[in-house]
C-alpha cells in the first residue's frame, strides 16, 4: 500500500519518462537530425520535471547530466565542462558572499539606518523599505535580501501591536514592500540573480555578445528607479494601512539596535570587502571573468576571518548551484544540437499569421510566455530552459538578442501569480505573518498590469 | 483522558480553546494546543532557517510560537495552568525540538494535568491526523470559522476532513459560545449509545442541561423513534443523569440542524456508513458540520482499542 502511495507521488517521473520514450521511438520532425530529435526528447523531460517536480530539482540537473551522455549527445568531459563555467563560479560566489553579508548583523544597522532617515511616517518607511531591499537585492539576491529584511519587518510589526492580526494590512504592507522591493530588483545587477548570470553565459556562448557588469547596470538600473516609487505607491494604496504613525516602533527599534553596540571593526571589514568585490566587478571582471572576481571577494571574506567554512558550508544552498549548472549545459547542448533553432522556427511560423513575428508585438510575446512558465517552474530554470530558444527567435528574426534577452530576465521575475514560483513572497509567507489568501493573487493581477 | 485543540491563530480557534481548556479542568484532562505551521518548499529552506535565528537575535517568537503563546494566556485565564512572572521570562525561548520533528513546550495544570504547546510543520490535516494517532488522543478540538459567506466551503474543509478521518472522537467547535445545553442525538445504534453516555458524562462535568433528541424519517416511525428516546433516557437515568426527551419527524440532517439552532453542542455517534455510501449519500454527522451553525461533537470509539480495556483501566 505504502509502495503504491510512493509510486503515486512520483507518477510524474514515470510518465515524464514514458513521453521521453514515445518521443524517441516516434519519426523525427521534418528540418531536425536524429541527434537533434534525442536533444528535444532530453529538453521536453526536463521540461516536464521541472515543473512537477517529482524528484528534487538538484536531481533533475543530475538528470541532465546524465541524459546528456547516455543519449550520446555529448562527452562525458563536455558535459562537465557546461556545468562548471565561470557563469556557474559567478552564481557560487554571489551565493557565497551573500551568505557571508547575512551572517552579519547587518540588518539591525539597516534598520536603523532605514528609521533614521524616514522618522516615523508609515508611508516614509514603505518607501525606504522598498527603495533599500531593491538595492541590496540587485546586489546580492533577492532570497537573501528576503531573509535579511524580514526580521526588520517582524519587528517593526512587533513593536506596533504583538497582536498582529489587528494590524493585518500594515504587516501585509510591510512584508510585501520588502518582498516586492527585493523581487523586482533582482534584474538590477547580474549578481542579482543566478537567471542574470545564466543569460550572461548564453550571450557569451551563444552569440558572442559580451556584457560587462557595468553595461548590465546602465541597462537595467533606470527601470528599476522607476519601478520603486510606483511599487511603494501601489502597495501602500492596496494595503492601507491602520496606523499611519510607527514612532512607538521606531523608538522600540533604535532601543532594541542601541543594545547591541557601534558597528563592530568585524562588521566594518565585511561592508569594505563587499564594497571592495562589487567595484572590481565593475571594472576588471570583464577580463579576469565575474566568477573569478566573486572567488577573489570570497577568499577575502575567509582570509580576513570574517566568516567561517562552517557557515558558508551550512547555509548556501548548494542544490541551487547544480540546478543552475544543468540548466546552462541544458541551454547549451539545445544550441549545439541544432534543438533551439528548430523550435524558435517552429514558433515563428506559428506566430508570423499573428503578426508579432519582429519587434514590439515579439518582445511582448516572448515576455508573455516567460512570464507564464516562470509561474509553474523557478525563474532560474525558465530563464535556462527558455533562454535559448527567445535568443534564437530574437536573432532569427533579426531583433536585438541583448533586447531579448533582458526582457527574459525581466519577465521571469514577474511571477507573482503563484506564491511558489517567487522566494522572496514564499519567505515572507514562510514567516507566518501574512494572513492566508492574502498576497498572492489580487497582487499578481496588478503586478501583471504594471509591467505594461 | 487527553484532549488535542487545534489552532490556527484565529479567533474562532482561540474561542475553541477557552472551551477544551474549561472541559480539560472540570475533567482532570492532559490537554495539547498544537499549530501547523505551513510546509516551507525545500528551495527556500536555508533562507528562512536563517530569517528565523535572525528573528531569535531580535528577540522575536519565531513564526507561530506566538498564537500558542496566545493559546498558554486563555488556560492561563480560566485558571487550568498557574503563571508567574519568573515563568514568563523563561518561556519566550523555552519552545525547544521535541519529538517527531515538534517543536514543543510542556506545562503543568493546578490538579497536575500535562498541557503540551506544540508546533508541527506540514500540511494542516495531515499533521493534525499524525499527533492523533501518535498521542493517542480521546478527542480533538478544531475551530471552525463557521457560515460567513462563500468561504466557507474552502475554509472548513480542514475541519471536516479531521472530523472525517481522525481516529478517536472529534468537537468541531463552531460558533461555540455557551456550553450549558447539550443536545444528545440518538438512532439506537450502539455508537450512538456511547454518544449519548460519552456526551453526558460531559454535559454533566461541566453542568449543562441535557436534551434527547430521536429522528423518525417518516411519520409512521414516531412511535419507534420515540422508544429510542426513552431508553437512551433510561441509560441516562441508570448513571444518575436526567435528560430532556424530544422526537422529531423529517430528513436527520435538516432536522438536527433546525434543533441545534436552540442548544449549544450537538453529540452524535460517527457514522457507521461504509465508505462507498459516505461517498454517495453523505453521512449525517458531516452534513451537520458542514452546514449546521453549531458546535459538534462526533464520538467515535477508538479502533484498536477494547472497550473492555478501557473500562478496566479506569
Amino acid at each position: 500500500m505504502s509502495f503504491l502511495k510512493e509510486l503515486a507521488k512520483r507518477r510524474w517521473l514515470f510518465i515524464g519518462l514514458l513521453v521521453g520514450a514515445a518521443l524517441l521511438s516516434g519519426p523525427v520532425p521534418e528540418g531536425l537530425t536524429p541527434t537533434g530529435m534525442r536533444a528535444l526528447t532530453l529538453v521536453i523531460v526536463v521540461f516536464i520535471f521541472f515543473i512537477t517536480e517529482p524528484i528534487p530539482l538538484p536531481g533533475v540537473a543530475l538528470f541532465i547530466a546524465i541524459g546528456q551522455v547516455l543519449l550520446g549527445l555529448e562527452r562525458p568531459t563536455a558535459v562537465a565542462q557546461s556545468f562548471m563555467s565561470d557563469s556557474v563560479f559567478f552564481i557560487m560566489g554571489s551565493l557565497m558572499i551573500a551568505t557571508a553579508l547575512v551572517k552579519q548583523n547587518l540588518d539591525k544597522r539597516i534598520a536603523l539606518a532605514i528609521v533614521k532617515m524616514t522618522g516615523p511616517s508609515v508611508h516614509r518607511i514603505v518607501f525606504a523599505l522598498v527603495a533599500f531591499s531593491a538595492l541590496l537585492a540587485s546586489f546580492i539576491g533577492e532570497h537573501t535580501v528576503a531573509a535579511m529584511m524580514l526580521p526588520v519587518g517582524a519587528a517593526l510589526i512587533n513593536y506596533t501591536n504583538r497582536d498582529w492580526r489587528k494590524i493585518r494590512n500594515l504587516s501585509t504592507l510591510i512584508l510585501l514592500s520588502i518582498a516586492y522591493g527585493a523581487m523586482v530588483a533582482g534584474a538590477g545587477t547580474p549578481s542579482g540573480g543566478a537567471r542574470n548570470a545564466i543569460m550572461l553565459a548564453y550571450w557569451k556562448k551563444l552569440f558572442e555578445v559580451n556584457m560587462t557588469y557595468f553595461e548590465w547596470i546602465k541597462f537595467a538600473y533606470p527601470m528599476l528607479l522607476i519601478e520603486v516609487p510606483v511599487i511603494g505607491f501601489i502597495l501602500y494604496r492596496t494595503f492601507s494601512p491602520e496606523t499611519k504613525d510607527l514612532s512607538p516602533a521606531v523608538a522600540a527599534l533604535k532601543e532594541k539596535v542601541a543594545e547591541s553596540g557601534p558597528i563592530s571593526s568585524k562588521e566594518w571589514l565585511a561592508i569594505v570587502i563587499f564594497l571592495f568585490t562589487v567595484l572590481m566587478w565593475m571594472t576588471i571582471s570583464d577580463t579576469i571573468g565575474l566568477g573569478i572576481t566573486a572567488l577573489i571577494g570570497i577568499l577575502l571574506f575567509l582570509v580576513a576571518g570574517v566568516v567561517k567554512w562552517e557557515d558558508l558550508n551550512n547555509n548556501v544552498n548548494w542544490g541551487t548551484i547544480l540546478i543552475y549548472g544543468g540548466a546552462i549545459s541544458l541551454g547549451i547542448m539545445m544550441k549545439r544540437t541544432g534543438v533551439a533553432e528548430w523550435l524558435s522556427h517552429a514558433f515563428l511560423e506559428w506566430v508570423a499569421p499573428f503578426g508579432i513575428h519582429k519587434g514590439i508585438p515579439l518582445l511582448i510575446a516572448i515576455s508573455f510566455m516567460t512570464i507564464l512558465m516562470a509561474s509553474f517552474m523557478s525563474s532560474g530554470a525558465t530563464v535556462g530552459v527558455l533562454g535559448p530558444i527567445t535568443l534564437n527567435i530574437a536573432s532569427l528574426s533579426g531583433t536585438s538578442v541583448i533586447v531579448a534577452g533582458f526582457i527574459t530576465v525581466i519577465s521571469s521575475s514577474f511571477c507573482f501569480l503563484t506564491t511558489i514560483a517567487s522566494p522572496a513572497c514564499n519567505i515572507m509567507y514562510g514567516s507566518g505573518y501574512l494572513s492566508k489568501g492574502i498576497g498572492s493573487l489580487r497582487d499578481g493581477n496588478w503586478s501583471l498590469f504594471r509591467l505594461y | 483522558m487527553k484532549i488535542l485543540m487545534c489552532t490556527d491563530g484565529e479567533e474562532y480557534a482561540e474561542s475553541a480553546i477557552r472551551f477544551g481548556g474549561r472541559l480539560a479542568k472540570e475533567m482532570s484532562a492532559d490537554i495539547s494546543v498544537l499549530h501547523v505551521r505551513p510546509p516551507i518548499s525545500p528551495r527556500n529552506r536555508v533562507q528562512l532557517t536563517t530569517a528565523r535565528k535572525k528573528l531569535g537575535e531580535w528577540n522575536l517568537e519565531i513564526p507561530g510560537v506566538d498564537y500558542l503563546i496566545r493559546a498558554k494566556e486563555i488556560l492561563a485565564d480560566i485558571g487550568l495552568t498557574k503563571t508567574s512572572p519568573i515563568m514568563e521570562e523563561k518561556l519566550s525561548q523555552a519552545f525547544r525540538i521535541g519529538i517527531h520533528g515538534a517543536t514543543e513546550l510542556h506545562l503543568i495544570g493546578l490538579k497536575g494535568e500535562l498541557v503540551r504547546l506544540r508546533l508541527r510543520e506540514g500540511h494542516p490535516v495531515d499533521e493534525i491526523l499524525e499527533e492523533t494517532d501518535l498521542g493517542d488522543y480521546d478527542l480533538v478540538i478544531v475551530g471552525s470559522r463557521g457560515h460567513k459567506g462563500f468561504s466557507t466551503h474552502f475554509v472548513g474543509s480542514t475541519a471536516l476532513r479531521v472530523a472525517d478521518l481522525a481516529v478517536c472522537s472529534v468537537l468541531i467547535a463552531k460558533n461555540i459560545k455557551e456550553d450549558d445545553d447539550f443536545l444528545l442525538c440518538t438512532d439506537g445504534s450502539r455508537l450512538s449509545e456511547k454518544a449519548e453516555i460519552t456526551g453526558a458524562e460531559m454535559a454533566q462535568k461541566l453542568g449543562a442541561k441535557m436534551t434527547i433528541l430521536s429522528i423518525a424519517e417518516e411519520k409512521s416511525k414516531e412511535d419507534e423513534a420515540a422508544k429510542l428516546a426513552r431508553r437512551a433516557e433510561m441509560i441516562l437515568a441508570q448513571m444518575g443523569i436526567k435528560a430532556k426527551q424530544k422526537v422529531r419527524v423529517g430528513r436527520p440532517s435538516e432536522e438536527i440542524i433546525d434543533e441545534a439552532r436552540d442548544h449549544d453542542i450537538v453529540v452524535m455517534g460517527s457514522s457507521g456508513s461504509s465508505a462507498v455510501k459516505k461517498f454517495f449519500l453523505g453521512s449525517t454527522p458531516l452534513k451537520v458540520i458542514e452546514y449546521g451553525e453549531c458546535p459538534v461533537l462526533i464520538v467515535r470509539e477508538k479502533r484498536g482499542k477494547i472497550s473492555l480495556q478501557e473500562t478496566s483501566l479506569s
